[in-house]
């Protein structure tokens, strides 16, 4: 453990990011801290910046401004001692699907330096925990979109992280397995490790999460604990009153049935 | 539909175009360069009409044949067919294959190959005009079908080969067919030519020429000279042997289409498999693989190995590089009449095409690099297990290749020089594509896209990255290849060295280009994803 980690500092911390895709602002400027043992959900409109503002903080794009520190680490100055503490599943990416589910999580295993026969019992537990002992044999480009998720997740969690980021982990994944998701990512959190996921569906953060930050036009309207951004209104209240409504809500008449 | 269809392909190539205007000026330079051939074209078509009946008719149909061949095999070795239009896009638009088929057609009839061959068969039909209408309208005829089935022949080449290298059984069968077919035609024409390009001409090409205009590769262009020797019969059939093959090529390809709608592509076909093949892979130390993070080169290996053997799009990639080495060997060395040491040019070749190949290496990798990049600080293991993973069957093929060669011109001396020079070339060109895939990556076919596809202007759309990897490419392949020609040339000791030399550099150049690539994939590991997309 790096001597820059005191038990009370930030798990993950986001200073001044930003990102420019040709003339298109992604990221204007965030800055967020992630409290060690926080399950934080990151919500916000499409387009917000979420995705970009993520991949940023887990080395997979650089930005063009900004630090990011993971337990005290620059991730972008020191990987090799970042990268170690942080479990990733990116959005709508693809993985090696030519491989197995039982041979992607060993390849993730052992890329992260883990020793063989650890990888062997990890991807046995994982399998099993998440329900995918049927699909362990199958190529991963057969699986539904649920199963991939699921795959990511398995992972992101093989070298047992201390800070896991999900992006929109339970899209399209079956209450069943949303259950032994959650029932995971809470112990986890209940042993001392810090969840940052984004997620479209409010419910699932206000039923998850105990802090919350909306995102909307890359950078930060409101964070905090999620009763603080709450502000004794429905979370889904505060979200739109925050990104405000669809400006024109004409009636599609012509969609009726009669 | 026709409009529809032939509107929205248009405002792709349009919007393409704005991003990228280099694109724009390399389809200017196809168009003008297509263009600069016009006076070649009408200069044949005036001397030719000056020719006997029969000189024309053959020079015409060995000319056809040529173009058809061309046309069919261009796309599935070298440059992949523009899949603007591809089908499979349609399909949640819901509409038939019959209502698709007149847009397509079109559209694939409108494009600057397409038009040009159309325009330059249409001038060499002019090479008829002494002979009366009637010969010039089954001329034009001829050539219009001719053209018709090389545009509709290049599609259903593709989507037949797309479809062969899905399945596993049917990849197994379709190369061993071409194993056979390979080694069919190379030793016939070898045969052909070997007792001179002059006997051949004389006795074999005539009949070959003469047959050749029997079938669909020469009717069209035979055509006319039938009818001008007065045999209106053989002009008919012809003819009609040409509708009905475009008719044929155009129902096989509308039975592809209607298939793409409800067939889509990527998907694994239900394989299993119970063995973890990189958990197995991992554990396999071989040479250079040994230390703490050996572990992670031995992974990445193990995983591109899996790939070599599965992905449609990386054995796309290793069949394609046999193409050049086998140009060499059957038809440049013998039609040109070179010394048959020139041969040995073909394994060497080989090893350079493989080793070319590999210059947007990560790219295949597609957005699944993400997992590489998230792991750590590892480019260099990541860059050295994909090295690894083409250097177990490239290392085999290119040694198997040159004793072949060897064997065949009983040129037991050039061995030492031979395998020297050939281990440089794929060594040198593996460490200049390791490193060019990592600065200079392009967006290559995604997994489950058509391995045959090619993006809108796809003869450049890299063009910046294989002119720098290609010259870097030839600025280090005489270090390997010149000692290996001077023992042919002038004394055989100085295979020794070129063996020395050649091993030496190979195995020096690839190191270095690979510790250099992994050191740039660890500065830009934050760059790679957002290039590749």
């Amino acid at each position: 453990m790096p001597p820059s980690d005191p038990a009370s500092a930030s798990a993950l911390s986001l200073r001044g990011l930003t990102k420019r895709f040709g003339p298109t602002i992604a990221v204007a400027g965030i800055d967020l801290d992630i409290p060690t043992g926080s399950f934080y959900g990151v919500v916000g409109p499409n387009g917000a910046g979420k995705t970009t503002a993520l991949s940023m903080a887990t080395g997979l794009l650089e930005p063009d401004t900004g630090t990011v520190l993971v337990h005290g680490v620059d991730l972008w100055a020191d990987p090799a001692s970042a990268k170690p503490m942080l479990g990733v599943l990116p959005d709508s990416l693809h993985t090696f699907d030519r491989l197995t589910g039982a041979e992607l999580i060993t390849y993730a295993g052992l890329l992260r330096g883990l020793d063989r026969e650890v990888v062997r019992e990890r991807r046995d537990d994982l399998l099993a925990a998440l329900d995918l002992r049927q699909a362990g044999s199958t190529l991963v480009t057969d699986y539904s979109a649920g199963m991939t998720k699921k795959i990511g997740l398995a992972c992101a969690l093989v070298h047992a992280p201390r800070v896991l980021v999900l992006d929109e982990p339970f899209e399209a994944v079956d209450p069943v397995s949303a259950g032994a998701i959650r029932r995971i990512l809470i112990s986890f959190v209940g042993s001392g490790g810090t969840v940052v996921l984004s997620s479209h569906v409010m419910a699932l953060v206000e039923r998850l999460c105990d802090h919350v930050a909306v995102v909307g036009s890359g950078r930060i309207l409101a964070a905090g604990s999620l009763d603080e951004v709450r502000g004794g209104q429905d979370l889904e209240d505060r979200f739109v009153g925050l990104v405000g409504d669809v400006e024109d809500g004409r009636d599609l008449a012509w969609l009726r049935q009669s | 539909m026709v409009a529809t269809v032939l509107s929205l392909k248009y405002r792709v190539v349009r919007h393409q175009l704005q991003r990228e205007w280099w694109r724009a000026l390399l389809l200017i330079g196809g168009g003008v360069w297509s263009l600069s051939l016009v006076p070649a074209v009408l200069w044949a078509q005036h001397a030719l009409a000056l020719q006997p009946i029969d000189v024309r008719a053959d020079i015409l149909v060995g000319a056809g044949a040529l173009c058809v061949l061309g046309w069919v095999v261009a796309p599935l070795l070298v440059t992949g067919l523009d899949d603007t239009l591809d089908p499979g896009r349609f399909a949640v638009l819901g509409p038939s294959a019959r209502t698709l088929m007149p847009g397509l057609t079109v559209a694939a009839t409108l494009t600057i190959p397409a038009v040009f061959f159309g325009v330059m068969f249409l001038v060499l039909t002019r090479a008829w005009r002494f002979d009366g209408a009637g010969t010039m309208a089954v001329a034009v005829l001829g050539a219009v079908l001719t053209v018709a089935s090389m545009v509709l022949g290049a599609r259903v080449a593709v989507a037949w080969a797309a479809r062969a290298v899905s399945s596993r059984r049917a990849r197994t069968v379709s190369l061993i067919g071409l194993v056979a077919a390979l080694g069919a035609i190379g030793p016939a024409i070898w045969l052909t030519v070997r007792d001179g390009l002059e006997s051949a001409a004389e006795h074999e090409l005539p009949i070959i020429l003469e047959w050749l205009g029997r079938t669909p590769l020469g009717a069209g262009m035979a055509a006319p000279g039938a009818l001008a020797e007065g045999e209106l019969w053989s002009a008919a059939w012809r003819l009609l042997l040409m509708a009905g093959t475009v008719a044929a090529l155009w129902g096989a390809w509308g039975v592809n289409v209607s298939r793409a709608l409800v067939h889509p592509v990527h998907r694994g076909g239900g394989a299993q498999r119970r063995t973890d093949a990189i958990l197995a892979g991992a554990a396999d130390r071989w040479w250079g693989s040994r230390g703490g993070a050996a572990i992670v080169t031995r992974t990445v290996r193990s995983r591109a190995l899996v790939y070599w053997a599965t992905d449609v799009r990386y054995l796309v990639n290793a069949m394609g590089v046999v193409a050049l080495p086998f140009v060499i060997f059957v038809i440049v060395v013998p039609v040109m009449g070179l010394d048959a040491r020139w041969a040995l040019a073909a394994p060497i070749v080989l090893a350079a095409s493989i080793g070319w190949g590999r210059h947007n290496d990560l790219a295949y990798d597609s957005t699944a690099l993400w997992m590489d990049v998230v792991a750590g600080r590892i480019g260099r293991q990541v860059m050295a297990g994909r090295a690894q993973a083409v250097l177990v069957w490239g290392v085999p093929a290119v040694l198997v290749s040159a004793v072949a060669i060897v064997a065949w011109g009983r040129f037991w001396v050039a061995i030492p020089g031979l395998i020297g020079a050939c281990v440089g070339a794929l060594g040198s060109t593996l460490g200049v594509s390791a490193l060019s895939s990592v600065v200079l990556p392009y967006r290559a076919p995604a997994p489950g896209e058509n391995p045959f596809g090619a993006e809108v202007g796809s003869l450049g759309a890299s063009l910046v990255a294989q002119l720098i990897s290609g010259a870097a490419m030839l600025a280090v392949l005489p270090l390997v290849t010149v000692p290996f020609i001077l023992s042919l040339t002038l004394d055989g000791r100085w295979g020794w060295l070129a063996l020395v030399t050649g091993v030496g550099l190979g195995i020096g150049a690839c190191i270095a280009g690979v510790r250099a690539a992994g050191a740039m994939y660890d500065r830009r590991s934050g760059q790679l994803l957002a290039a590749v997309v």
